[in-house]
């Protein structure tokens, strides 16, 4: 079609009676671009942040398998996208100006053809939401590393994973990922990704452990270079490294490395070694047994326990039980379900540790319990309850 | 994903209802109409024989403008549903909201 003529706009200013000296003189002739309505444009609304990320030249990336419901990441955020409907037309246009760019360049040509290069009745709304990792553990856990003597390593057909690899699996964003990465101890083997089997991981620590009270090391300084000599014919140094990383703090003092044991983090995975060989314990004997197990100097309490073990004080003996946060359902409704299958009623301190990751930005986990929860007073305490009945 | 380069600045032009093409057959490649400002910016939108008054308003939330990029084949292990560009970004719109005003086309008298 040929393009509208100054002549042809006057004519229709004149028709429609509009007086053109009330007008701005350049006018914008809209015409659909021969491509527009094809369905490959489409309109995201911008949380606040994103706009200047990409304006800064940062990436957006869009990401979900087919079973999966999309999901939108910046560089350190996670985003849920839902489809908004709106009862107007939207058409997105290229190069048109608005009335103030025109009155600042009085200059510019008299008519505008512009292509509206899009149009559409809804838009990408997006709502900030946790970023999902679970699948990261799941991944990982596929082919734990169970140390360079298993022969399994060298025969497995399983996939392993690179950070590119996760990246393009996991519903998260990248700095998401790599923290998460950090806070479950994964460590990098031949460029995959990998998770300590955990009976591997007791070795090692063993090592290191029995090795400070062989040489009456402070548990606040425990030097690198010594645990690399010792244990490096029984271990890769990597490994021997990567223990010394996980459980302790790495700090350097005249020049060389030393680490501060993590009493607590210790303490814990002493306690998940015994917990994980029987269904349930008698409390004052796991405690017993717990306090001999832990290196000469560290103090057991079962606070260090949370999110990994529960105690039943309603029980004759009372017991204690291994339960992982990380094994339960990441969805809400399925991890309150899944609870409440486990123990009818909750004190809200015993079932914190289970739903603090569960908390979105600035929620409380008393607001999650008040969702998802009825309370009720027993024996003059407050519990909490499934709202449905437990089939 | 960003790219390299300023992004372009489009515009919204959001209608009440629904935009009919003048002839049968699609809306690709015909003319909505023409837009002109007043001297005080006021929108107004020239469409067929109706004339629609708008306002500029500045998005509180800007629009990206996502393009999908043809299917490159996957490397494994399966990726996302598919990869879009932001090709452009959209911090403000033009609103017609108010009913459109009819065009009585003058008829000329017979001589």
């Amino acid at each position: 079609a040929a393009l509208r003529s100054r002549a042809e706009v006057d004519a229709t200013l004149q028709a429609a009676k509009l007086n053109p000296a009330e007008l701005l003189p350049a006018v914008h002739c809209l015409s659909f671009d021969p491509q527009a309505g094809g369905g490959e444009c489409c309109l995201l609304q911008l949380e606040p942040g994103l706009c200047a990320e990409l304006e800064a030249g940062r990436s957006l990336v869009i990401r979900g398998e087919k079973d999966e419901h999309a999901v939108l990441c910046s560089r350190d955020k996670t985003y849920d996208m839902k489809i908004a409907d709106t009862s107007n037309m939207l058409l997105f246009v290229p190069g048109c100006k608005t009335p103030e760019e025109l009155k600042a360049d009085l200059a510019s040509c008299n008519i505008i053809h512009s292509q509206i290069a899009g149009f559409s009745n809804n838009y990408w709304e997006l709502r900030r939401c946790r970023p999902k990792l679970k699948k990261l553990r799941k991944l990982l856990m596929e082919d734990p590393y169970e140390g360079p003597d298993s022969r399994k390593d060298q025969t497995s057909t399983f996939s392993k994973y690179t950070t590119e690899d996760l990246l393009s699996l996991i519903q998260a964003s990248e700095e998401e990922i790599l923290h998460q990465l950090e806070v479950i101890d994964a460590c990098k083997i031949e460029g995959y990704w990998r998770i300590l089997d955990f009976d591997y991981e007791m070795k090692l620590l063993n090592h290191v452990t029995q090795l400070i009270d062989s040489e009456s090391w402070p548990l606040s300084k425990v030097p690198l270079c010594a645990c690399l000599e010792e244990l490096g014919s029984l271990e890769p140094r990597e490994m021997i490294e990567h223990i010394l990383l996980s459980y302790g703090r790495k700090y350097v003092d005249d020049g060389e490395v030393f680490f501060e044991m993590r009493e607590d983090k210790i303490c814990r995975a002493t306690a998940q070694m015994l917990l994980q060989n029987a269904v349930k314990f008698n409390l004052s004997e796991f405690e017993e047994v717990w306090q001999q197990s832990v290196p000469e100097g560290m103090t057991t309490r079962l606070d260090q326990l949370q999110g990994l073990a529960l105690v039943d004080r309603s029980s004759r003996p009372e017991t204690i039980l291994l339960l992982k946060v990380e094994d339960l359902p990441e969805d809400n409704q399925e991890r309150f379900n899944s609870l409440f299958g486990i123990r009818k009623k909750w004190t809200e301190e015993d079932i914190t540790p289970y739903i603090q990751d569960l908390c979105a930005e600035k929620q409380t986990v008393g607001a999650l319990l008040t969702k998802y929860a009825r309370s009720s007073m027993l024996n003059g305490v407050k519990v909490y309850n499934s709202r449905r009945p437990i089939s | 994903s960003g790219g390299t380069g300023a992004l372009a600045q489009w515009v919204l032009v959001e209608l009440q209802g629904e935009v009919e093409p003048r002839q049968s057959g699609d809306l690709a490649g015909s003319l909505l109409g023409d837009l002109h400002y007043t001297c005080e910016g006021v929108p107004v939108l020239i469409v067929g024989h109706h004339i629609l008054y708008g306002k500029v308003v500045q998005l509180e939330k800007p629009f990206a403008v996502l393009v999908k990029r043809g299917g490159a084949p996957q490397p494994s292990p399966t990726g996302p549903h598919g990869h879009y560009s932001v090709t452009a970004l959209i911090k403000t719109k033009l609103l017609f909201k108010t009913r459109p005003k009819p065009i009585i086309t003058h008829v000329p008298k017979k001589v």
